[in-house]
């Protein structure tokens, strides 16, 4: 997908140079919500300021939400059919071993030294046991994060 | 009032979920299965899949469950309030990139946030995986799911449409 893009607006286009791109990436990984979409966002915002950040965000998520709107209504609609069911309850088997392989390759990228495995595993007991409220754990991360790796760099 | 909680929360996740479209999960699952009960296990893991099977970020899934909620207002809220926090801070990441790159705030706290946000995505497994393992079969799927994709490069969209067949013959 990257290359692809690379490709029609670094090479074909000559719209952004190739260190922009690069730099768009990069924002991409370091901003929240998903990477490809802010990496977009980037983009646009480079070419046309405020209007690209939103038209880019609009034609990079149309057709996704158009699908996955009419699926959901077709899900509605069978609510209740044995054979979607039967479909949607392999499905959600399935979906849990994604997400087990998602942490699994999360954590392989992610967790390098003692300090990230104990950020994870403390997050991991404080939801699955204690069940605290995950919005309130991201932001004790932050700042644990905040406090444990900022001296490092000075 | 429901729409404006539900907008709001998804405004929340995305302003603080780094690290993919995955990371949000653990967020949506407090809030819309456990604390507000809006839809179950096994809507929320219909929705992962539908966000999954579709073109582009798994964020489409907020879609499917707002138009669950309250039909297409609910659909469109959803992808507004989930990209609207995305084009704030990313606009504004851009402006000002070189300072927020070398931001010692957003460096160290993202260092923190992104392997709790494993641990998360982690402990969310184990209700989904009570609701959706219940037989041999359902068990099998899971595990082979795991390995496939953990494994190899195949594209999770055909995981779970294979995944889809085996249950409706065998389920």
């Amino acid at each position: 997908m990257l290359t692809f893009f690379e490709k029609e607006l670094v090479e074909k286009h000559k719209w952004i140079t190739h260190e922009e791109f690069i730099e768009s990436v990069a924002l991409g990984q370091m901003t929240p919500g998903p990477p490809i979409i802010n990496t977009g966002i980037c983009i646009g915002y480079k070419l046309k300021k405020i209007k690209g950040a939103l038209v880019t965000t609009a034609g990079q998520t149309f057709t996704g939400t158009v699908l996955a709107v009419l699926l959901a209504i077709f899900y509605v609609k069978t609510k209740g059919n044995i054979l979607i069911g039967s479909i949607m309850k392999g499905i959600g088997a399935a979906v849990v071993g994604l997400l087990l392989s998602i942490v699994y390759k999360m954590a392989k990228n992610t967790i390098q030294d003692y300090k990230a495995a104990i950020f994870a595993l403390t997050a991991f007991f404080a939801l699955g046991v204690l069940k605290l409220n995950p919005i309130g754990l991201i932001l004790a991360s932050g700042l644990a994060g905040f406090i444990v790796y900022r001296k490092k760099k000075e | 009032m429901i729409l404006l909680k539900f907008c709001l929360i998804l405004f929340v996740v995305n302003s603080l979920t780094i690290g993919g479209g995955f990371m949000m999960l653990p967020v949506l699952h407090k809030e819309f299965v456990e604390k507000y009960h809006w839809i179950t296990n096994q809507e929320f893991l219909d929705a992962i899949a539908i966000g999954q099977i579709t073109p582009g970020p798994l964020t489409v899934m907020n879609a499917v469950i707002g138009y669950k909620i309250s039909g297409l207002i609910g659909a469109v809220l959803a992808m507004v309030s989930s990209y609207l926090p995305c084009i704030i801070i990313v606009t504004l990441a851009c402006r000002y990139y070189f300072r927020y790159k070398e931001s010692a705030i957003v460096n160290s706290s993202f260092q923190g946030i992104k392997p709790a946000v494993i641990g998360l995505l982690a402990a969310v497994a184990i209700p989904l995986g009570s609701t959706s393992i219940v037989d041999l079969i359902t068990f099998s799927i899971a595990v082979i799911s795991f390995v496939v994709i953990a494994f190899t490069r195949t594209d999770p969209t055909f995981v779970i449409v294979g995944a889809g067949i085996i249950g409706a013959l065998f389920l």
